[in-house]
Order: C-alpha cells, then sequence, then structure tokens
C-alpha cells in the first residue's frame, strides 16, 4: 500500500433523536480499495455526506494527504443520485466535467468532445448513442456516464474516488466492467472508497472492509481474513438464518394470464401467474424484462395483447383500472415511481386504497387511518416508526418497506415487483422477501423482475428467461440455478448451457 | 419512576416547539414585530379600530383569489392566468347586469361559471395537450386580456345596481360580506385538501406526478378539477371586487397575480412544512397588508407597497432555499424545478425512459 490519503478520526453526527456516527476513525491508503458496509441506517449515508462536506459533524476530522506533504488530494464523489444534467445527452454532460477540450477553453467542438465520449465510454466495453439525451438511456449507462465524468481529467492519480452504491442499476457482466476500471483506477494510485449492498461485490473488489452498526465501526479488516457469513454477521450483529422457501401449493387458480402482449423493449409475452406462486423474469438489459412488470400492470401503455385477471380483461395503460381488478404493482425507482416523497408515511401508506377510510361528506377517517398505519408500521418492521414522517427521511430499505406495504394492505391477488431491493441493505433485503412470501402465503400471485439472479433463484419459485424482447425459457425445481439462468439469458446455446452445467456440478462435488 | 414519563413529555415539549419555531409560525413573529413598531410609531391611526376593520375588509378579495390559487399550485399548476381570471369575473358580471340586463343571481352564477370554464379550458391545456402550465396559463391570460378588452370596449363599465354593490359593501356583523365569502370559501378549500381523499390526491399529484398515477390517482381530473375550482373562486373573486367599487373596471384583473402568488408561496413555509395551505395563505396575505398599512399611516410613498410585497416574494423562495433540514424538498423549489439541480437527480427523466409518461387512460 501506498502513502495515506485519507485519515478520519472521531467522527460524530447527531441528528435529533439519533446519533447517526460515533467516533468513526478510519484510514485509506495510495492503491487500496475500501468497501463500507451496513445495514440502512447505520451511518453509511452519513459517512459519505460528512465526507463530502453536506454535513458538519460534531466532532472529529477529515484530513486529507499525508502529514506534511504539499497538495492534497482530491475527493471526487458518485452518488447513488448520480449528478447529471436530465436534459443534456452524454457528450453534454461529459463536456461540463471538462473532457474532450482539446481546442481549448472557449471554442468546444463538437466532434471532438463526440470522439471523446465515444472512446471514454468505449472504455467500459459500452457503445451507445452518445447524443441521446440522458434521461432517455438506461440506468446502467447513465451510471457509467457519471463515473466516467468523475474519472475524466484528474490532475493527479493518487485522489480518493467514493463510489455510493455505484452499481444498484447494473447487471452482473456490466458490474464486472465497472470493477475493472475501479481496480485500473487504484493501480495506478487511486484510493477508493466503495459503498455497495451486495456482499459479493464487496469481498470480489475490495482490499479492506469497514462495517457501520448503528453509526459505529463494528470492523475494520481485511477481507481475505472474513468470508461472506461473517460479513453478514458483522452487519447485521447476529447470525441470522436463510429464508425459507414456503411450501406453495400446485394447481392454484391462474390470476392472471397474459397472451401476445407487446410495447417498450417487450416484442412478444404470454405468461399465467397463479395464485400463491411466486414467479420471476430475469433478463439483460434490453431483453424486456425492465419493461414486462410495469407492461402489465398498465405502468406502461402496451400497442397489443391481452391480459385478463382472474378471467376478466384487463384495460391496457390504466393504473387506475389495474389497481381496481386488485393488481399492484412495486416500480424500479422509487424516486421517480414508487412513492410521493415530500409526504408522509401515512399519507403514502394510504394513497392507493383512502376509499375505505372515506365516510359522510368524503371526510377521511384519520383516526381509523393511523390505526391502521400504525398496525402496518409495526408487520413491516419500519425504522423509525413514526407515521408521521416524511418519506424522503427515511433510509432507502425503509422507504421500499413502506413501498410494498402500501400495496399489502390492499390484499392484491397478483403482485408485480420491479427489482424490489434496489439500493436496500441485507438486512432489509430479507424482510422485503419475507413480505414477498408472505403475500404469496395470502394467495397472491406474485411476478418478481430482477437482474440479480441468485436474489432469483433465492425467492422464487420458477423463473422465466427473456431475451431480444420475448420469454425464451422457464426454470424451475432443479434447474432453477444461478449459472443456467445466465446461460439462458446470454443464449449460450445448448452444448455451452451444458458445459456450464457441468462445471457446476463438478464444483458442487467438489 | 419518573423516567417513565419524561420521554413523552419531552417528545410533546419539543414538538410544541417545533410548532412555535420561527421556520414553522414566521409570519406571526413577523406580524408582532410589524404590531410592535408600529404601535409604537404611529399609535393613534395604527391602533384605531376602523384600521383593523377596513384592513381586514380590504384584503378579503385578495386572500379569496390566493385560496383558489392554492388549489391549483397544489395539484403543481402554475396557474398565471390567475390575474387575468379575476379580471374577466369582474368584467363579465358587470356586462351581463349593465348591459343584457341579467338579474342578479343569474349574472352571478354565469359569472362563477365562466370561471370554471377557464379553468377547465386551463385544465385541458395542460392535460391533454400537455402544454407545461406556465405555457398554458400564459396564453390563456392573454386570451383573457383579449376577451376583457372586447367586451368592455375598454371602458368602464358603470350603473351597476345598489342590490349588486350591497354585496361587496354590506356588512354582516362587524364584516363586510367578502370577509365572509373569503372565510367560507376557505374553510370549503381548507377541508377538500386537509380532510378529504380529493385532498391527498391533490397532493400526492403536485408531489410526484408518476407516483401519483402508479397509485391509481387520476392525476388528471385531480389537475383539471382543481383548475376549474380555482377558476371558480377567482371568477368569485372578479365579481366581488366589482361589486366593491361599483363599476366594471377592465384593468383591474391583473394586479392579483402577484400578491396571490406572493401569499401562496409565503403561506407555504407557514404550518406545513412547505406544504401549499389555505391558512398559512391567508396569514400572509393580512401579514404583508398590515406591514403596508402601517407604512402608510407612517407617511411613506406610494412605492412601499410593490417594494414590500417584491421583497416578501423573494424572502419566502430564500427561506425556502436555506430550510436547513438535510433531505428536504421544499415545494417551492420542486415547482420550480430547482430541486434536481440542486440534487443532481434525474427526477422525471427516469420515470419517461422506464416509459411510465405512457399516455395515461
Amino acid at each position: 500500500m501506498g502513502p495515506r490519503l485519507l485519515a478520519v478520526s472521531g467522527l460524530r453526527k447527531e441528528f435529533p433523536g439519533l446519533r447517526a456516527l460515533d467516533d468513526v476513525s478510519f484510514e485509506l491508503r495510495s492503491g487500496e480499495i475500501l468497501a463500507v458496509v451496513g445495514q440502512n441506517g447505520s451511518g453509511k449515508s452519513t459517512l459519505v455526506k460528512c465526507l463530502a462536506g453536506v454535513y458538519r459533524p460534531e466532532a472529529g476530522t477529515v484530513d486529507l494527504g499525508a502529514p506534511g506533504e504539499a497538495g492534497a488530494p482530491e475527493m471526487h464523489f458518485i452518488h447513488q443520485t448520480r449528478a447529471l444534467v436530465p436534459g443534456l445527452s452524454t457528450v453534454e454532460n461529459l463536456a461540463l466535467g471538462g473532457a474532450g477540450r482539446e481546442t481549448g477553453p472557449l471554442r468546444l467542438s463538437k466532434r471532438s468532445e463526440r470522439r471523446h465520449a465515444r472512446a471514454l465510454i468505449g472504455d467500459f466495453g459500452l457503445a451507445f448513442d452518445v447524443d441521446r439525451p440522458i434521461t432517455e438511456i438506461s440506468p446502467a449507462e447513465r451510471t457509467v456516464v457519471a463515473i466516467v465524468r468523475a474519472l475524466d481529467g484528474w490532475s493527479r492519480p493518487d485522489n480518493v474516488l467514493v463510489l455510493d452504491e455505484p452499481t444498484a442499476e447494473l447487471h452482473g457482466e456490466e458490474v464486472e466492467k465497472l470493477f475493472r476500471v475501479v481496480r485500473q483506477v487504484a493501480a495506478k494510485g487511486a484510493g477508493v472508497i466503495f459503498i455497495s449492498h451486495r456482499l459479493d461485490e464487496v469481498t470480489s473488489l475490495s482490499d479492506r472492509v469497514l462495517a457501520l452498526r448503528d453509526g459505529r465501526v463494528v470492523g475494520d479488516v481485511p477481507v481475505a481474513e472474513c468470508d461472506h457469513d461473517q460479513l453478514i454477521q458483522l452487519i447485521v450483529g447476529e447470525a441470522i438464518g436463510s429464508l425459507d422457501k414456503a411450501a406453495r401449493a400446485e394447481n392454484r387458480e391462474v390470476v392472471l394470464a397474459a397472451t401476445g402482449v407487446a410495447g417498450a423493449t417487450v416484442r412478444r409475452a404470454a405468461l399465467r401467474i397463479k395464485a400463491g406462486e411466486v414467479g420471476g423474469v430475469s433478463g439483460l438489459l434490453g431483453s424486456g424484462r425492465e419493461s414486462l412488470a410495469g407492461l402489465l400492470f398498465g405502468a406502461r401503455q402496451r400497442t397489443t395483447g391481452t391480459i385478463e385477471v382472474l378471467g376478466k380483461p384487463l384495460r391496457a395503460g390504466d393504473p387506475a383500472a389495474s389497481i381496481a381488478a386488485r393488481l399492484a404493482y412495486v416500480p424500479p425507482d422509487r424516486h421517480a415511481d414508487g412513492a410521493v416523497m415530500e409526504m408522509s408515511v401515512r399519507e403514502n401508506l394510504t394513497l392507493p386504497g383512502l376509499r375505505s377510510l372515506r365516510r359522510a361528506f368524503g371526510r377521511l377517517d384519520r383516526r381509523a387511518e393511523l390505526r391502521e398505519v400504525r398496525r402496518w408500521i409495526d408487520s413491516v418492521g419500519l425504522r423509525p416508526a413514526e407515521p408521521g414522517r416524511r418519506l424522503e427521511l427515511f433510509s432507502g430499505g425503509n422507504q421500499q418497506k413502506v413501498v410494498i406495504a402500501k400495496w399489502l394492505r390492499l390484499e392484491p391477488r397478483v403482485l408485480l415487483l420491479d427489482e424490489p431491493t434496489q439500493g436496500v441493505d441485507v438486512g432489509a433485503k430479507l424482510a422485503i422477501y419475507e413480505l414477498i412470501d408472505r403475500a404469496a402465503a395470502a394467495g397472491a400471485g406474485v411476478l418478481v423482475s430482477s437482474a440479480d439472479a441468485k436474489e432469483l433463484v433465492e425467492v422464487c419459485d420458477r423463473v422465466l428467461v427473456m431475451r431480444e424482447g420475448a420469454i425464451v425459457a422457464e426454470l424451475n425445481g432443479d434447474r432453477l440455478q444461478e449459472k443456467r439462468l445466465l446461460a439462458e439469458e446470454l443464449g449460450l446455446d445448448a452444448a455451452h448451457t451444458e458445459q456450464l452445467f457441468d462445471e457446476n456440478e463438478e464444483e458442487i462435488r467438489a | 419512576m419518573p423516567d417513565q414519563a419524561t420521554p413523552t413529555v419531552t417528545k410533546r415539549l419539543a414538538a410544541v416547539l417545533s410548532w412555535l419555531s420561527f421556520r414553522n409560525i414566521s409570519a406571526i413573529y413577523i406580524f408582532a414585530v410589524i404590531f410592535i413598531v408600529f404601535s409604537i410609531w404611529v399609535p393613534d391611526t395604527f391602533l384605531a379600530e376602523s384600521t383593523w376593520r377596513a384592513l381586514i375588509d380590504s384584503q378579503a378579495i385578495t386572500a379569496l383569489v390566493a385560496i383558489g390559487l392554492v388549489l391549483a399550485v397544489s395539484t403543481g399548476a402554475f396557474n398565471l392566468a390567475i390575474g387575468t381570471e379575476v379580471g374577466l369575473g369582474a368584467i363579465l358580471v358587470a356586462w351581463l347586469l349593465a348591459e343584457q340586463g341579467a338579474s342578479v343571481p343569474v349574472a352571478i352564477v354565469l359569472t362563477v361559471l365562466a370561471g370554471g370554464v377557464i379553468g377547465l379550458v386551463s385544465g385541458l391545456l395542460i392535460t391533454f395537450a400537455r402544454i407545461d402550465s406556465f405555457i398554458a396559463t400564459l396564453g390563456v391570460s392573454s386570451v383573457l386580456l383579449a376577451v376583457i378588452s372586447w367586451v368592455s370596449s375598454d371602458q368602464q363599465i358603470l350603473n351597476l345596481s345598489h342590490s349588486f354593490q350591497r354585496i361587496g359593501t354590506g356588512e354582516f356583523l362587524i364584516f363586510t360580506w367578502p370577509v365572509w365569502i373569503m372565510i367560507g370559501v376557505g374553510i370549503v378549500v381548507w377541508y377538500v385538501l386537509e380532510r378529504t381523499q380529493g385532498g391527498r390526491h391533490i397532493y400526492a399529484t403536485g408531489g410526484n406526478i408518476d407516483a401519483a398515477r402508479l397509485a391509481g390517482v387520476k392525476t388528471r381530473r385531480v389537475i383539471v378539477l382543481s383548475l376549474v375550482g380555482c377558476g371558480m373562486i377567482t371568477g368569485l373573486g372578479g365579481l366581488l371586487l366589482t361589486s366593491t367599487i361599483g363599476t366594471g373596471d377592465p384593468t383591474v384583473g391583473p394586479a392579483y397575480l402577484l400578491p396571490a402568488f406572493t401569499a401562496v408561496f409565503l403561506g407555504s413555509t407557514q404550518f406545513r412544512e412547505g406544504r401549499f395551505n389555505v391558512l398559512g395563505t391567508v396569514l400572509v396575505v393580512y401579514v404583508l397588508a398590515a406591514g403596508v398599512k402601517g407604512f402608510q399611516l407612517a407617511g411613506a410613498p406610494t412605492w412601499i407597497p410593490d417594494l414590500f410585497n417584491g421583497v416578501a416574494l423573494l424572502t419566502a423562495v430564500a427561506l425556502a432555499k436555506y430550510q436547513g433540514r438535510a433531505g428536504e424538498t421544499h415545494v417551492l423549489l420542486r415547482l420550480l424545478r430547482l430541486d434536481r439541480l440542486l440534487r443532481g437527480r434525474s427526477g422525471r427523466g427516469d420515470g419517461k425512459a422506464a416509459g411510465a409518461a405512457a399516455p395515461e387512460a
């Protein structure tokens, strides 16, 4: 390891009624990749904000550079919410960071900017239209643009790069691409602070793990010295059993039947969801996987096809009608579509189903509402358990619990979830899996769309695989395995699949 | 053990203190300052009962129009036509009475309905033609100016009956009728916003239109209906204005635009942590009016009210921006689309990328 780049000591940050950081100290050296892990609310985000200067800590210091060194290194941040200007294209966003200014600061050459942007993105093995507005490219592509911008034009190689959940929206292969670049940056002398909920990523990328719990450092250990289970134990504080896959009844009634559905990236999809089962949808970015759940619910307009819920046809592109037909949909982007962040937990929880609380003169029975909301807060384990608190003040995992609870309250017959555990920590993840399980046990047909193959294998009874806008395979029982899923997603030929499968069996034997 | 009781007591105390904080009820503190300063400076006139009655009467229509505007902006629709809607109501009722010979009740009903129709048109332009509310209502405003000019031939309409003028000038108990009407409408709008399903749908639509739609809120209907309500209330405001001044004046409307927006924006900083609300809005109308009145009584020049209102509006936005509490988004910034730039979130764009902007049925 190289010289010290960053020293944090005795950091304390308090919010009313909460000590978010308590005596947090650590160091970061040149060439090192440090993973910061912890549950939602453990203080990770607060730590990043203290480093960035968004919060002023009550006590403690953040020192950049080795003692006595002239010219401190810079800190660069890539946040969960990536700081890109929505209306501008990739080229323009990169140019804002100073990329491609070969012609001097006053004469911006569109052509050289574009060339430069393509080259930078090409380093990630990606090629997409750099002239499209940032809002029209995929979340994964946006992440890449944000990272490329932060990496571009460093004045010295040994800066500090802070990556806050950079992989939340990335698919397996893209994650690898990103990691290659991060490792390159570290090899050149940068210190990297990496924050992620995906523990596999933590172990595969980082050199050292800093675990936070309730604002305190509970572990600062080299990755080589702890395995996956120990890591979970550090984060959660206790050993947790893996989720039991409930025995789900076969031959139940079909709650949702779709035929010939097309729209957005889906070209043609037919599927059935039965009451009490948990189905999954898997597929690479652009396979149609990312639009299927939204299409079924009517969040997006389908161009053709019919959907029947409990035997009755469903109007296209009408969420209100879908809810009336007892469909529920948890969208992938909580902030943009999932909830009204400025409203309270209580208001969000009852928003889709206020009818049952309506009394004479349209008055809402607020006492009954509060009782019901308290019950749900209890039932999903919301922290802090304050019904009047605005949703934006909660951690990602707790926000997602509210989003799911608002649908469970309506006792849906079909529950569609799009990336239900995106940006959510290990503890909340398990809690969300339990909620999914509970919904299925209560008789809902559940469909989980996820980029995380491991999650699908863990949660689902069967998984549909999408490729090029169509459902191409279904895996269930023994065939439901991560490697098989991946092979089907990529469309590898049968021989190749078998080969992968054999390797897998060898691993099991070994 | 007192330990059991202490947390709830301190919690309650903290809740009371935070309600009493400057940020939550700054207008009340400002009012106290205004009251003390002018009570000392010009005690004879400022403390006279007649001054306060005149103040309350004269601001009733401004407050009424601002209440209407609360309804519109709460759904995220910036109604810039609010001033000319008042102007149209003012001229239409005079034209119906003096030139068409309509009876008073008929003229009132038609004027309020006309306000509703204007709101309907604005709402349809925003939701179905998908024109940004700024532009849609700016366009409507210009069209209304033309209609006002056409109906009135740019002349004042005189010869209004006494029975009509009594609506604006007649008194009940201690206040004139417009004050009571404003209070009545204010209670209805407050009830709808704070106590009904419709109110939740309105705030949800204004808070995040995509999330509201996916939660089954018929966002288009919500926006159209709240603009219709806003239009009816402003039409009523115009009607009362004509009744109060006794003539149909084609130039009076636009002057209500800035005071109404100032009151609604400043009002959103009161009581409800950045949410547009009726009570804060009405309070702000009167606090500002008391300040202006004080200056006038102290002999300040005529440009003081404009300066006072302008500075108040700018202060409101600045206060909202520096609200300080982390992670909170103030409604003003949201409406001005500043939060996306400040926080760097791609916001609505995500919805579009996800296809959530597909037409709503």
